[in-house]
């Protein structure tokens, strides 16, 4: 069980019938079994021929339907994540929402200049402290791309910027199963070893295959690690609808599923019943720019469908929440973010990475984070439903006050906003008439939200980590760096 | 030019736009039947119906693959008009060595620089993704290129490039590669920095670039 009651959807989104999702998941079989795919890591070869798929002379593996069943039987309907100190935190399966950020981004606006600038190291910690900070926000991504380091043991690096910045869960990102390998080694040590990691995953890694149908020895090296170190996988391709998959929605799915059950059969059969996360990413590549857009309408028709497929298969999913094509903190930014952000929460999709994304996956910004964090919390409200027992239905409190009469005095009222289900209150949005706001600075969203961080910041941080851990991971990752087999290529 | 020639031209240009090959080949022979000078039926339909289409594509007109299709019906139509060009007119644009560095899957922008390079008459020799320094260099010598395109999307294979530039620097080919770099997190300074001869931020940039270099 978890510490925390996860928040689950009262009102609900699905569109598509048993008979739609049926020809749904037909079509990728059949990708699955006649197209087949590139599997470039001999030992995984092996592995999904002994599971039942054939290499055959084009070298192309194919997996056939019983093989795809047993590891959908044998794979969990749920998994925990648990937090720094071992505390349950996020119960992935079902209709359960969680939210965080996502990786990577080289750039951001600068909370204190407010500058376009390249991303760096003090971004991941700040990225950490406010998510820390927010009750919305469920687990932490990097959110920025150190770009002033030495790329050798990148990911390491950020792992223990993060680690350090906040307790709750992390999703990681990776380059091979050398730095993961180190990763886990990390997080073994903060939970005392390798089968209490196991026992109380502390994070989950993202990794992810190329569409179309091409399955890169790191990935895939990637995956097997996870499994044998019951290290929570997502394994979630991100075909471009129209560049790297077909430009329609259902075509787009299906490929994504035959891609991402591949990964699902190679991990099952190397661990049944390890934690597995199903996936497809919802990209769209802008047909007149050429952008790879986080937030075209196609896009999350494709997202509607794969979340339902998901819960058809009884995966936990893998989803998107939190992110704007804008290049601005902007209206867009707020229209996007609020769209994307609520079909998540309607779909009951698990876990919602990509908090804070701007500009096609290249910018970010704290202050959007901010922004996310009061939708989710008043969304949260709108869909818990209403409650209809005798005391909410008030037909008694009614005829009390009667014809011409008025409520605020009547004690129905008082209680039910003290002790009751209350009114949800924004903590930035705006609820005051024009004179009262125009006194208080006559503040936009997005300057509310700028401060908010600043906030965040200026107050103290998480606990820190226990000094002797910290030193062992220190040393851990300056291993790595030093180690010849990572590293950038140069 | 008369009217029945004038309307030929027309004619190439619409197919063009369409994306038609059967058409812009039937054009330009009949073009050439009908005595219109070669080097118009270069300029005038073929290089300015890709000009259209550009434009088009700017103001969101036509799609992405619309212009791909154009620059190949385009090309089809250029293969049949090649033999009656004069040397200069109808020389290629240039050899491009093009591929995503080592380390690197991200292929889809480097796939399109690759499609509008070729649509603007390069030979394109693609080394696809994960292309090692070595590998790069290799090609240029062995294609004798005058052009070499890096693509690099992460961070982490950026160095790659760098690494490209030295070894063509140590094996005496710098001075004969017009060397090309791009991808989101490759910027007009980090170029400058390792020493490449231009940047672009899109593919659109990048013909207009490359052009400019060779
Ligand atoms: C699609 C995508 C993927 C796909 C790639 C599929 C494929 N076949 O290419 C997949 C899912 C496989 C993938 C994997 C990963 N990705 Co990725 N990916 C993207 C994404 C969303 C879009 C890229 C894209 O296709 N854009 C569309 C094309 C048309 O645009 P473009 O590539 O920018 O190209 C244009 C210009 O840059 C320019 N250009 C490009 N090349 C060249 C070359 C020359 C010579 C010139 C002149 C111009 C030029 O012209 C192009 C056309 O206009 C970007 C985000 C982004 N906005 O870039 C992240 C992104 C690049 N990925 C990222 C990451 C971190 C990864 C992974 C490490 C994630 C993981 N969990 O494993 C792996 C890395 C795998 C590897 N070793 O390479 C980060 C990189 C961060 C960084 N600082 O390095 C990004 C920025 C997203 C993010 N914020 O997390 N990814």
């Amino acid at each position: 069980m978890s510490d925390v009651a996860p928040f689950t959807p009262a009102v609900r989104l699905s569109h598509l019938g048993d008979d739609v999702k049926t020809r749904i998941f037909e079509a990728a079989l059949r990708v699955l079994a006649d197209v087949g795919a590139s599997v470039q890591h001999d030992e995984a070869v092996r592995l999904l021929q002994k599971a039942g798929c054939s290499l055959d002379s084009d070298g192309l593996v194919r997996v056939p339907r019983p093989a795809v069943e047993r590891a959908l039987s044998s794979a969990p309907n749920a998994f925990t994540l648990y937090d720094r100190d071992g505390a349950a935190a996020m119960e992935l399966g079902g209709h359960n929402v969680y939210f965080g950020t996502g990786s990577d981004l080289m750039w951001q606006y600068d909370p204190h200049t407010g500058e376009h600038r390249p991303s760096r190291l003090d971004d991941i910690a700040r990225v950490a402290r406010v998510c820390e900070a927010l009750p919305n926000m469920d687990f932490v991504m990097s959110g920025a791309y150190p770009t002033e380091l030495d790329p050798r043991g990148v990911y390491a690096v950020t792992f223990l910027t993060m680690m350090r910045n906040c307790t709750k869960p992390l999703v990681i990102v990776a380059e091979s199963e050398i730095d993961l390998g180190v990763i886990i080694d990390v997080a073994a040590d903060v939970r005392g070893g390798r089968d209490q990691l196991r026992e109380r995953p502390y994070f989950l890694a993202y990794v992810e295959p190329v569409s179309p149908l091409s399955h890169p020895a790191e990935s895939v090296a990637k995956l097997l690690l996870c499994a044998d170190a019951g290290v929570p996988v997502a394994y979630v391709p991100a075909p471009l609808l129209g560049a790297t998959s077909p430009v329609s929605s259902a075509g787009h799915v299906v490929q994504g599923m035959a891609e991402c059950l591949l990964g699902l059969v190679l991990h099952q059969h190397r661990a049944p019943g390890a934690p597995f996360m199903f996936g497809v990413n919802q990209g769209t590549l802008d047909m007149v720019s050429g952008q790879p857009s986080y937030a075209a309408v196609e896009g999350f028709m494709n997202y509607l469908t794969v979340v339902e497929m998901a819960k058809w298969l009884g995966l936990p999913n893998w989803g998107i929440s939190g992110c704007t094509d804008s290049q601005a903190i902007d209206a867009q930014l707020g229209l996007e973010v609020g769209e994307l952000t609520l079909l998540s929460m309607l779909l009951g999709s698990n876990l919602n990475h990509d908090v804070g994304f701007m500009g096609f996956g290249l910018t970010g910004a704290l202050e959007e984070i901010v922004i996310t964090d009061e939708f989710v919390s008043m969304n949260k409200k709108l869909l818990s439903g209403i409650p209809v027992q005798d005391e909410d239905l008030a037909v008694n409190v009614i005829a009390e006050v009667g014809p011409k009469g008025h409520y605020l005095r009547h004690p129905h009222t008082r209680r039910y906003l003290r002790k009751g289900p209350g009114q949800w209150r924004p903590r930035l949005l705006n609820r005051d008439n024009r004179d009262r706001w125009v006194e208080c600075g006559g503040l936009d969203l997005r300057e509310k939200a700028r401060r908010k961080v600043q906030a965040i910041l200026e107050s103290e941080g998480p606990p820190t980590l226990d000094p002797v851990l910290l030193a062992l991971a220190e040393e851990r990752v300056a291993a790595l760096k030093a180690s010849p087999k990572v590293g950038s290529p140069s | 030019m008369s009217t029945t020639r004038h309307a030929i031209i027309e004619e190439i240009i619409e197919a063009v736009v369409e994306g038609e090959p059967e058409p812009v080949i039937a054009g330009v022979r009949r073009a050439l039947e009908a005595g219109v000078d070669p080097e118009t039926v270069l300029n005038d339909g073929l290089t300015a119906a890709m000009t259209s289409v550009g434009d088009m594509l700017d103001r969101g007109e036509v799609f992405i693959p619309d212009v791909l299709w154009s620059a190949e019906a385009m090309q089809e139509g250029l293969a049949l008009l090649l033999p009656h060009l004069s040397e200069g007119a109808s020389r290629s644009a240039g050899t491009v060595v093009l591929g995503t560095v080592q380390g690197d899957v991200h292929d889809i922008g480097k796939n399109f620089v690759g499609l509008m390079l070729s649509g603007a008459g390069f030979e394109v020799v693609d080394l696809g993704h994960d292309v090692t320094a070595e590998a790069f260099v290799e090609a240029v010598a062995e294609h004798g290129a005058g052009l070499l395109g890096m693509s690099a999307m992460l961070t982490t294979t950026m160095p790659v490039m760098s690494r490209t530039l030295q070894l063509l620097e140590a094996r005496s080919l710098r001075s004969g590669v017009r060397v090309l770099v791009g991808g989101a997190p490759v910027t007009q300074s980090y170029a400058d920095k390792i020493g490449a001869d231009g940047w672009a931020i899109d593919a659109t940039k990048a013909v207009a670039v490359a052009k400019e270099l060779v």
